[in-house]
């Protein structure tokens, strides 16, 4: 995190992937035709007078003012009047028409993007940083608005000013044009330098920007362990290496940019300087008019501004094209887990069949999983202990359909999860993690995290069930209370009960806990265990759990060590067995009870 | 969630002291960079003259054009040179007062005290550090520009009341209106500017939740409900924004219409004084050129007025937070730890403590605890023993009664010296993006990752990390993943607990920081920690018996107090809400069973 950015090769497009990229991007936003050909139109219109101007100034000049004639120069002055109208009129349309095709296709590439990566299966979300999927989903989108919102008027405005005055100066006096453009060839090298080198540049402070901004979130995540660490000092100190990279970055940018402004503003000047030299000497021998000269340093002076604009706009254009390419990349990213055609609902069985399954984190060479077989019968409750690192929580997440087995398959009511329709799947089988994650919101918003139809009866209802109701009625403003961010508001036991009534506000057919009460005290623990027996009844719940008297609850125990399932029993059975893991574990268990304890028969 | 409305006002409100307070720290560079837009200004202003000159000479077949032409080219290579100058100076000071603000905003909020972080949103904080800091940082680049576009303006139109007064009311005539229509613009673009900012906030923290809480989405089927949020959030934003392309509609146009009309007035009135023979057709082209001269510095300072406006309110945001005072902070003159003797003696004193006005978590807790000794804090869900441990830590200041650390207030000793002595081990594990070896000696500033690698694995093993560290990939190189999500719950739990012994504190604090451990590994982390424990106070969070068991005494805590001290057995034996805490009732009819 603290080291440099270099340039991600991948970053740089050349010129047929951008057109590809480009080409994608109108193919996406081809809901907004009609207002962007409407956009268009008026940025043309509008466009199209600030050119008309100076040639009925050099009418004026040349049928009215040199001649004698009030009338010609009367109709010119008419007429330059009257195209300023037409102007205003076009302009303020352009602004309303860009913003309606810009702002829609941006809103489409939003719900698009959001929808593909909810899409996408946990693997994705273990490559890709939050950071870096927030940034697409916001900085980049925000960063093309720019482009949408001033780049298409100025690019539209900019070419058509470019080309339409092009044409113009050639049918005012080609030989004045050709003179005066001679300074065109140290523009065009100019701007072709200033690309290649401020791409780089400015590819370089975006890597930067987003890296800089990590840091600040891990440091604003992080600020309690920071401080308990007594550590701020030393993490200021890296921000700012952090923060200074990103100024000489900046830098850098502005370096390669510098010159190229100077040097086109020089060209202008220059070429307006040819024009008057030549055009001296054509006015001289009577072949252009004065009228003509003005006309052309006029629309020399329009023809320079544009010029810079463009290669700015390239820039943007670069960087947007960059972008996209990034949000391409997630478009065509199909989810590993998700379902095909003819994928059927769950049906209300609970008997889940794991069988000879193999698993590998993705990206990651050991397998979490090996040779996995196991037959939960529908309604059976079973424990899954083992060592750190076994692999509970990875047997948990397979059964959830949150990742696919690399080998083998599991199945739910006979039913290859596979085969599964998704939404099905979700109502059917669900999973409370340790650390169970709220959202800015209240207690009732989070609770109605998986059925936001829910009564506020309901609620209730589902936090009477499993008897923690009190606990969150004691607070200031009940189920009302602002769980603030990650729900800091709360103890961390607080956040877990909020987390397992979540579970039982869908009412589930499989529900695995994986160490969804460790950080309740044994009393609530015990309430909450045992109201979920209830509830659970008949329905199938898999618990990892690291306590006793949870396993003890259990139908049948299952001793998960180094991705395998090596013992499968009852507690009695197991604890039979001569040198058997589970024995031990049992016996480390019983010998760390207290020995003088005075309600335990046990031991 | 939303951004706070209160900053939308009108220009006459805005608040424009810290602008200027910015703006003098940088004068300096900034005066330089105006001194160079000045000069550019001449050079500009040279332009037209100079081409009015070479006109009227060559119609009057003078053959000295070349010359006039020279001259052209000659203030053409100062404008290009000083826009250059220019640029470069401007850019580099905005990017600076950019650079070192974030450095400030970043340092400041770093420093403050938990209670405010409790309620900043991070996502608020990161837009002031970012989106702010941008607004205000093009608003200074645009100073040097916009002072020399004003020389310009004042230039430009005393040489045109030299050139012709008559003519200079005509063309001048409508450019005041540019001015005013510009300030209209600002006062109505910026709330809905806002509002398009704050509708990006929002969408930005609904994904930033959404995809941070992805195994809660995807575990409870909940992409729909997300979905629905980001759509809304997305119509908002196309809402506003097309709101924010009317205000643009309805002014800028106007802005540009404006100048065109003087232009038609030049034409008209200069084309029947030229007929008059009262000026020249030279002297009318320059008039023109001017004229459009105008157009750009006029129009750019009506957007200045705007960005500054905008880069007003973005400060004051930032100042908002700036100026928050932190509550934890060191005393004036603060007393030393004692070095020597029976070190970590613990004492609170009808300690009261809320965190919020009106709600009481602690209500007169009393507790000492000897150097050396170890304490259990047993309590149900919610009933303050994390609170307790922040208290140690000096997060939070109790609202009465005192924590004292060695005999002396915790408010009487500097903050980092507290926080070096008291070690803990939160509930919930965050590790850093970096290193295994380097998230382990986070806590440690005299321990280098690298060099003290032996350290480092020691700690390791105490925490019954070693043997799983050494079979990552990169070993202790290895570094971790975004909040280290790679590794398992009770994996990451042991390098939070490896972090709390390197830093050697002289109280320890595990805060249910063996929850996620497996019992197998948990008497061996046990024995471990009991080496760990060997003479230093430690406060260990804990529900498990065994845990609890380690412990010399354990407190109960209940109905924020004290209510019971003694041994394990002794509060089995005689309190009956401590059986109830810890299921001991419960587990007496499991154990039965068998
Ligand atoms: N997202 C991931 N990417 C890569 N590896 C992972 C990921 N999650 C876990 N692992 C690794 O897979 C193995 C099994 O992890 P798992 O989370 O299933 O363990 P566990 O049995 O639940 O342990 P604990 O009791 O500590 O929670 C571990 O070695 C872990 O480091
Ligand atoms: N940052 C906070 N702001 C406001 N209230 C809080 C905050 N943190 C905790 N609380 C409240 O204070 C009370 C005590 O919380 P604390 O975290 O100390 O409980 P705990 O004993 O550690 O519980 P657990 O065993 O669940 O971790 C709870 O009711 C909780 O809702
Ligand atoms: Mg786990
Ligand atoms: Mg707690």
């Amino acid at each position: 995190m603290w080291g440099g950015a270099g340039v991600d090769p991948d970053d740089r497009l050349d010129r047929s992937e951008a057109a590809q990229v480009l080409r994608r991007a109108a193919g996406m936003a081809r809901g907004q035709r009609r207002a962007a050909a409407a956009a268009v139109g008026f940025v043309a219109m509008a466009t199209a007078t600030a050119l008309l101007g100076p040639l009925f100034v050099r009418h004026g000049i040349d049928s009215g003012i040199r001649v004698g004639d009030r009338s010609a120069l009367m109709l010119a002055v008419v007429g330059y009047g009257g195209v300023a109208a037409v102007g205003f009129v076009g302009s303020r349309r352009q602004y309303i028409y860009v913003n309606r095709a810009g702002e829609g296709f941006l809103r489409e590439l939003r719900l698009r993007l959001f929808a593909h990566i909810q899409r996408q299966s946990l693997g994705f979300f273990d490559r890709n940083k939050t950071g870096v999927l927030v940034s697409r989903m916001t900085a980049d989108i925000e960063s093309m608005s720019e482009l949408v919102q001033w780049g298409l008027l100025q690019f539209v405005s900019a070419g058509i000013l470019i080309s339409v005055a092009l044409v113009v100066l050639m049918v005012l006096s080609w030989q004045l044009t050709l003179v005066a453009l001679a300074v065109l060839p140290i523009v065009v090298l100019a701007s072709i330098r200033f690309q290649r080198s401020s791409n780089d540049a400015y590819l370089e402070v975006r890597e930067r920007v987003g890296q800089n901004l990590s840091t600040i979130q891990e440091h604003l995540a992080g600020v309690r362990v920071i401080q308990a660490s007594a550590r701020t000092d030393e993490q200021r100190r890296r921000f700012k290496v952090s923060n200074r990279g990103l100024f000489d970055a900046h830098l850098r940018t502005v370096r390669v940019s510098t010159w190229y402004f100077g040097v086109v503003e020089l060209a202008g000047v220059l070429a307006t300087a040819l024009a008057v030299l030549a055009g001296g000497y054509l006015v001289d021998r009577q072949s252009v008019s004065v009228g003509t000269v003005v006309a052309v340093v006029l629309l020399l002076a329009s023809l320079f501004e544009p010029v810079q604009q463009l290669s700015q706009l390239y820039n943007t254009l670069q960087s947007a094209t960059a972008s996209l390419r990034k949000m391409f990349d997630i478009l065509d990213t199909e989810p590993e887990v998700d379902e095909h055609h003819g994928s059927v609902d769950l049906g209300r069985s609970g008997e889940v069949v794991v069988d000879s399954v193999n698993f590998a984190y993705p990206g990651t060479e050991s397998a979490a999983l090996s040779d996995a077989s196991l037959r939960i019968a529908s309604g059976e409750r079973i424990a899954l202990v083992g060592p750190t690192g076994a692999g509970k929580s990875t047997l948990a997440k397979l059964i959830a359909r949150l990742y696919d087995p690399d080998a083998g398959s599991i199945a739910i009511g006979g039913t290859d999860l596979r085969d599964a329709r998704l939404a099905s799947l979700r109502r059917r089988v669900v999973v409370v993690p340790q650390e169970g994650f709220l959202f800015n919101g209240t207690i009732a918003d989070n609770l109605r995290l998986a059925r936001p139809e829910a009564s506020d009866e309901e609620l209730a209802a589902a936090l009477d069930r499993i008897g923690v109701r009190r606990h969150f009625s004691d607070l200031p403003d009940g189920l009302d209370t602002e769980v603030r961010e990650r729900g800091s508001r709360l103890s961390a036991g607080e956040r877990q009960l909020v987390s397992l009534a979540r579970a039982a506000l869908v009412d589930p057919t499989v529900l695995v806990l994986d160490e969804a009460t460790s950080n309740l005290d044994p009393g609530t623990e015990a309430e909450v265990e045992m109201a979920l027996e209830r509830l659970m009844e008949g329905r199938t719940v898999v618990v990892v759990a690291h306590r006793l008297s949870t396993v003890r609850r259990a139908d049948r125990v299952v001793v998960c060590d180094g991705g395998r399932l090596v013992e499968v029993g009852t507690h009695a059975e197991l604890v039979a067995i001569p040198g058997g893991r589970y024995a031990a574990l049992s016996a480390a268990w019983e010998a760390s009870r207290p020995v003088a304890h005075p309600f335990s028969t046990g031991g | 969630m939303a951004e706070p409305t209160g900053s939308i006002r009108s220009l006459r409100d805005t608040d424009w002291s810290h602008l200027l307070t910015l703006l003098r720290d940088r004068r300096t560079g900034l005066s330089i960079g105006v001194a160079l837009g000045l000069a550019w200004t001449l050079g500009k202003i040279a332009v037209p003259l100079l081409t009015q000159a070479a006109i009227d000479r060559s119609i009057e077949g003078d053959s000295s054009v070349f010359a006039w032409a020279g001259a052209i080219a000659a203030a053409g290579v100062v404008t290009g040179s000083f826009t250059a100058a220019r640029r470069h100076i401007a850019f580099r000071e905005s990017r600076m007062v950019e650079t070192l603000l974030r450095e400030r905003i970043h340092d400041h909020v770093l420093g403050l005290h938990p209670g405010y972080h409790d309620r900043a949103q991070t996502g608020q904080l990161m837009s002031r550090m970012s989106a702010d800091l941008n607004q205000i940082q093009m608003f200074v680049v645009m100073i040097p520009l916009t002072l020399s576009h004003v020389a310009l303006i004042f230039g430009v139109g005393i040489t045109l009341v030299v050139l012709d007064p008559w003519l200079a009311l005509v063309a001048l005539v409508p450019l005041p209106f540019v001015n005013v229509t510009a300030k209209r613009f600002s006062n109505a673009i910026h709330p809905a500017v806002l509002a398009v900012q704050s509708e990006q906030a929002q969408l930005s923290a609904v994904v930033e939740e959404s995809i941070a809480g992805v195994r809660v989405v995807k575990g409870f089927g909940a992409e729909r409900v997300r979905m629905e949020a980001l759509s809304t959030e997305a119509d908002d934003i196309q809402r506003v924004s097309l709101r924010a392309a009317r205000v643009r509609a309805r002014f800028l146009p106007l802005m540009e219409l404006l100048p065109s009309l003087g232009l038609v007035g030049v034409l008209g009135v200069g084309g029947l004084r030229v007929l008059d023979g009262a000026m020249t057709v030279g002297e009318l082209v320059a008039f023109n050129f001017f004229v459009t001269l105008l157009v750009w510095p006029l129009r750019s300072i009506g957007m200045t007025v705007a960005f500054g406006q905008r880069a007003a309110a973005a400060l004051e945001r930032v100042h908002e937070v700036l100026s928050v005072n932190p509550a934890i902070v060191d005393p004036h003159d603060p007393v030393a730890l004692a070095n020597a003797g029976p070190l970590g003696r613990v004492t609170l004193r009808d300690v009261r403590f809320g965190y919020d006005e009106g709600s009481t978590v602690l209500a007169g807790v009393d507790l000492e605890i000897a150097p050396g000794e170890s304490l259990a804090l047993v309590g149900s869900t919610g009933s303050g023993k994390s609170t307790i441990a922040r208290l140690l830590l000096r997060f939070y200041d109790p609202d009465a009664g005192s924590v004292m650390l060695d005999g002396i207030e915790l408010r009487q000793l500097r903050v980092d010296d507290v926080r070096r002595a008291v070690g803990i081990v939160f509930e919930e594990t965050l590790l850093f993006n970096d290193t295994v070896a380097a998230n382990i000696a986070f806590a440690s500033p005299r321990i280098d990752p690298v060099a003290d690698r032996n350290a480092v694995a020691q700690a390791a093993a105490l925490a019954g990390a070693g043997d799983f560290i050494e079979s990552l990939p990169d070993g202790y190189d290895t570094v971790l993943g975004e909040r280290g999500y790679s590794l398992s719950g009770g994996q990451r739990q042991r390098i939070a607990i490896a972090r709390a012994v390197l830093a050697d504190p002289r109280v320890l604090i595990l805060d249910d920081a063996t929850s996620a451990v497996d019992p197998s590994k948990e008497h061996e982390i046990r024995s471990a920690m009991s080496t760990v424990m060997e003479g230093r106070t430690t406060i260990v969070i804990a529900h498990r018996p065994g845990t609890i068991a380690m412990a010399d005494r354990v407190a109960l805590l209940d109905e924020g107090r004290i209510a019971d001290l003694g041994t394990h057995e002794e509060l089995l034996a005689r309190n009956e809400r401590y059986r109830q805490v810890l299921a001991a009732g419960v587990s007496a009819t499991v154990g039965g069973d068998h």
